[in-house]
């Protein structure tokens, strides 16, 4: 765009006006500013075709237009250098086309300082872009506007200033500066070097000062987006810190209101209690003295009875006399025996003046300190805080309390024995949080925390029971089940006490640089899942324990593979005469029977004929197998639904399907039996190598020669539950299993 | 070789056609059915050739047997040419049910009156695949042969004395030994001579002992009650020993209560075409 505006204004004198204005116009607006991130791209494209297409066009016009051309490519050049930095504040443009359009040349001495001054301006305005540039980076829009609207507002006046100071750049064709005098700072005509100020001076190209001053200015640039990033960061911490005087403060303040409050009250209190105390003393002491009062008058009644009888006594004749008067003797005696109370029982003053002000006094020490926090409050366990023997405890305190460690205290969950004495663990921390080791798997513990600070320690918090997570699970690796499309996987808890549920992961073997799970199977309620795969597959699966507290780690990873149908012998079916071989495959009559270890009988196992029963998946569809057999060896192998009578031959009941080989005077016989009936068939060549095909789909159960890929018979059966294959040998000798093979292409009916 | 075309009529989905042509082989004009598969609408489908028992025209197969569903579903083109030549105006071709018309065995007569028309073996293994190959979507590589009786004994043969030509070959009740057999004796003493020698090449039994390349896969099913196998023309015993002997893979399936009529083959032909088809189509 550029480009175009300035091969328009090439030829023309006062192209420059024009340009500024157009250029003014495109990006001179606030609104570029707020959709920046967008046209951040673009606007640098523009830049740098401004330059590409501003060269060839120098060097492509007339003689006499050269120097303005170089004008107007300077122009473009620093347009483009704004560009490229995604500058565009009106300020800077403005100002720097003032620089690009000067009215008329004036004389070089003058105009030096000003150029100078105009220079390190345009600089600052530059900062200014730069800090847009920083801002909108650290993504405070509103904040960068309000912050370059200032910086308008206080620079924007500067510039008009300088209005009177730009320097005109832009000479006459005649007369165009082509050489710049570093000593001045300043462009002249290259005639000027030879005589005039520039003699001593030196010079450079023009062209080259202006990458030197833009290189220049990138620098200053850079330093200006770095100060003030830092000093935006600054502002916003102080921002921060203002928010938390104000909160700090606000608190005080209360605290304060309610400590004197407290205060106050307590006084009232203490006034209330004082003065019922003295009445109540009062009270009392003026009740003893009246008690005493009246006592005293009544002695002294006694004593002026006394008197009064005694004298009329005096007159009396001499016989009367003595006779009362050793009644009265005697009276007086007593009476004067009795202990008349002159002592003053209540003392006028008071005895107890000391008042207590040690509480408030303690009150008012506390003002100034802080008050023992309360109690916190313990966060519910969070799920899959816990691991194995660890959980993460976390609680939280008052808001206004200060808090300088809190003290953990734990103990395990043991319904079983109450009274046993159960240890108790306390541990310090500053945080809220705290992770405890070194715990018992799947474990309930009660955890209970105090706060402490130097006013003292604030009640415990309620008491949370968190879980450990659980052990891993154990893969029965024994008992994996498989076929092309699913596969059966149990595994031993791992753990006394019972789990939530288990999670299998399941990662395909063949791709290990998709390193992660590519399937989770999670809530598995028991200990064993059958889970649908893909065909022709490799996995390894691995099984965690879950309980509140979290997953338990990874069990060992076993491999699963999806070729075939993969089963191994079930050992509680097996006759006690049957052996199987270490790998678990291969099925052996001995010559002699050994009755030693004869396994106690079960439903289960076989008893008449001497079979074995294998584990196939629980899957309907299509499972196939092999079995190597002597050609001379008499062998049954088929299959039967679990419950087949176990005191019966294979193939003698509805419950079993199966081919028969007998080899009697040189002749093989092979039967197809199900409920004791067979076809009458001849093989004429006699099979090393069974294949056997299950077909739930079709309902058939089909027997091969696998080696000429013959095809032998199909049953068609009623499978209306799951059968599992069966192995027999009616004399001594070894069956070989191959299981977990694809079906050869050949095997087809 | 022009092909006259006698019928054509729509059945699961194909179409059963019947043809004429003048045979080289035969010097007589030959009628043969052909069902063609819907597949075959979209490319070349395999073949599988019947040869029918003592009696039967081309026409016995494909209206008793029942097998065009097992053939539509397979996709198999499936040939069934007629027994004999016909109209020959041998004298004495029409004299017995087991001997001249409708009773071909399926050999190169080399005697006379017979040798110029009774090549049926040539007709089944060149004359009729050149035909079947230039004027259907077959294809060449994929052939198979099975059949009934005399059929059986003629597929058998066919197989046993070009390994490699047919995948697969199976059989019903078939002579297993005509040798040995009032039929066979009669049928290879009149188109080839007393010399018994010379029938061995066209007998089941003898040609399975000495059998070599390429493995075949024989299927047979045999009713029990076949009023022929009680006669003994049959003699499927024989065949199981040698086979037996030479450990040549056939199995052998005696059909409880089944006698020797298409009922029998009618049971069992979906059994078959899918063998052949296993091998046909792998």
């Amino acid at each position: 765009m550029e480009g175009e505006a300035g091969e328009e204004l090439g030829p023309d004198k006062s192209a420059p006006k024009d340009f500024h204005f157009y250029h003014m116009d495109l990006y001179d607006t606030e609104d570029r500013l707020h959709i920046f991130p967008e046209e951040n791209i673009r606007m640098q494209r523009d830049g740098i075709q401004a330059e590409v297409s501003s060269e060839p066009r120098g060097e492509g016009d007339g003689k006499i237009q050269r120097d303005l051309q170089e004008e107007v490519d300077e122009l473009v050049h620093l347009y483009g250098l704004e560009d490229d930095h995604e500058l565009g504040d009106e300020f800077v443009d403005e100002n720097l086309f003032r620089v690009g359009v000067p009215e008329y040349p004036s004389h070089m001495m003058k105009r030096r300082d000003p150029a100078r001054e105009q220079r390190d301006w345009r600089l600052t305005g530059e900062a200014a872009e730069a800090k847009d540039l920083g801002f909108r980076g650290w993504g405070s829009a509103g904040q960068c506007q309000d912050l370059r609207e200032a910086y308008r507002y206080t620079h924007g006046r500067a510039s008009e200033e300088y209005e009177c100071y730009v320097i005109p750049e832009e000479e006459d064709e005649e007369e165009a500066a082509d050489v710049f005098c570093i000593t001045c700072k300043t462009q002249i005509r290259a005639f000027q070097k030879t005589f005039d100020e520039h003699k001593e001076h030196e010079v450079m190209p023009l062209s080259k000062a202006l990458e030197s001053a833009k290189d220049e200015i990138h620098k200053n640039m850079y330093k200006l987006e770095k100060q003030i990033i830092e000093m935006e960061n600054f502002a916003n911490h102080l921002e921060e810190v203002f928010i938390t005087v104000e909160e700090n403060f606000g608190k005080q303040e209360q605290n304060f209101e309610s400590h004197y409050n407290e205060i106050l009250e307590t006084l009232a209190q203490k006034y209330e209690e004082k003065i019922q105390a003295l009445g109540e003393k009062k009270k009392e002491k003026l009740e003893t003295l009246y008690g005493q009062l009246v006592s005293c008058g009544e002695n002294l009644d006694t004593c002026k009875e006394l008197m009064e009888t005694i004298e009329e006594m005096c007159h009396e004749e001499k016989v009367d006399f003595i006779k009362s008067m050793c009644f009265y003797t005697n009276r007086l005696g007593r009476f004067l025996k009795t202990k008349t109370d002159m002592e003053i029982s209540a003392q006028p003053d008071f005895e107890d003046q000391t008042l207590d002000f040690s509480d408030v006094e303690q009150l008012m020490g506390s003002i100034n300190t802080i008050p023992a926090p309360s109690a916190p409050v313990i966060n519910p366990q969070a799920p899959n805080s816990a691991t194995g023997s660890s959980v993460r405890v976390c609680w939280s305190l008052y808001s206004d309390d200060t808090v300088e460690s809190y003290q953990l205290s734990y103990r395990p969950v043991q319904n079983s024995s109450p009274g046993k004495d159960r240890a108790e663990f306390t541990v310090t921390i500053k945080e809220t949080y705290c992770s405890v080791m070194k715990l018992v798997p799947n474990t309930q513990y009660e955890f209970w925390v105090t706060a402490h600070n130097r006013a003292g320690s604030s009640p415990p918090s309620e008491h949370a029971v968190y879980m450990t997570a659980p052990s891993p699970p154990i893969i029965k690796t024994k008992e994996i089940r498989s076929c092309e499309e699913a596969a059966l996987i149990c595994w031993e808890s791992g753990n006394l006490n019972p789990v939530d549920s288990y999670t299998m992961e399941l990662t395909q073997a063949e791709r290990p640089e998709a390193a992660g799970v590519t399937e989770s199977v999670v809530g598995i309620p028991t200990c064993e899942s059958l889970v649908q795969l893909q065909p022709g597959q490799s996995y390894l699966v691995c099984v965690r324990a879950l309980n509140v507290g979290g997953p338990s780690e990874r069990s060992q990873p076993v491999a699963v593979h999806t070729k075939g149908s993969y089963f191994h012998l079930n050992e509680d079916t097996c006759h006690p005469w049957l052996a199987i071989s270490e790998d678990g495959f291969t099925v052996v009559r001995s010559e002699r029977q050994t009755t030693a270890r004869e396994p106690l009988p079960s439903s289960a196992r076989f008893t008449r004929c001497v079979a074995v029963m294998g584990n196939l998946i629980m899957v309907r569809g299509r499972h196939y197998w092999e079995v190597e057999v002597d050609e001379f060896l008499d062998y049954t192998v088929g299959v039967a639904f679990e419950d087949v009578p176990k005191q019966e031959d294979l193939g003698a009941n509805r419950l079993s399907w199966c081919m028969r080989h007998t080899f009697t005077s040189s002749r093989h016989k092979y039967e197809f039996l199900h409920n004791r009936t067979t076809p009458d068939m001849r093989i004429t060549c006699p099979p090393k190598k069974i294949g056997i095909l299950l077909d739930y789909e079709n309902s058939k159960l089909s027997f091969f020669n696998v080696d000429i890929s013959q095809h032998l018979y199909t049953f068609s059966c009623q499978l209306y539950q799951f059968v599992h294959p069966c192995f027999s040998l009616e004399n001594p000798g070894c069956l070989k299993i191959h299981n977990g093979i694809s079906m050869p292409k050949s095997i087809t009916f | 070789m022009a092909l006259k075309q006698i019928s054509s009529n729509k059945c699961f989905g194909g179409l059963q056609k019947v043809f004429e042509h003048d045979s080289v082989e035969l010097n007589c004009k030959m009628k043969f059915a052909v069902y063609l598969p819907p597949k075959a609408e979209s490319g070349k489908c395999p073949v599988l050739y019947w040869l029918s028992g003592l009696t039967c025209t081309e026409q016995n197969f494909i209206s008793k047997s029942g097998y065009h569903q097992a053939a539509s579903e397979h996709g198999l083109v499936v040939i069934a040419p007629d027994t004999s030549p016909r109209g020959c105006n041998i004298k004495g071709e029409d004299d017995s049910w087991d001997f001249g018309t409708g009773a071909g065995f399926y050999v190169d007569a080399t005697e006379d009156p017979w040798k110029t028309n009774y090549r049926m073996y040539s007709y089944i293994t060149e004359e009729l695949p050149q035909l079947i190959n230039a004027n259907f979507p077959v294809d060449p590589q994929r052939m198979s042969i099975f059949g009934h009786s005399m059929g059986g004994h003629g597929a058998l043969i066919c197989a046993l004395k070009n390994p490699g030509k047919y995948k697969s070959v199976s059989a019903f009740a078939l002579i297993c030994h005509p040798v040995l057999c009032p039929w066979g004796k009669k049928a290879f003493g009149g188109y080839l001579g007393p010399d018994q020698s010379k029938w061995k090449a066209y007998d089941a039994t003898f040609l399975v002992k000495s059998y070599q390349g390429s493995q075949l896969d024989i299927l047979i099913d045999q009713g029990k009650d076949d009023q022929f196998l009680l006669d003994g023309q049959l003699l499927p015993d024989n065949f199981i020993a040698a086979s037996t002997e030479k450990k040549i893979p056939v199995v052998f399936r005696l059909q409880e209560g089944y006698d020797h009529s298409y009922y029998f083959i009618a049971t069992f032909i979906a059994d078959h075409i899918r063998y052949h088809a296993k091998y046909l189509n792998a």
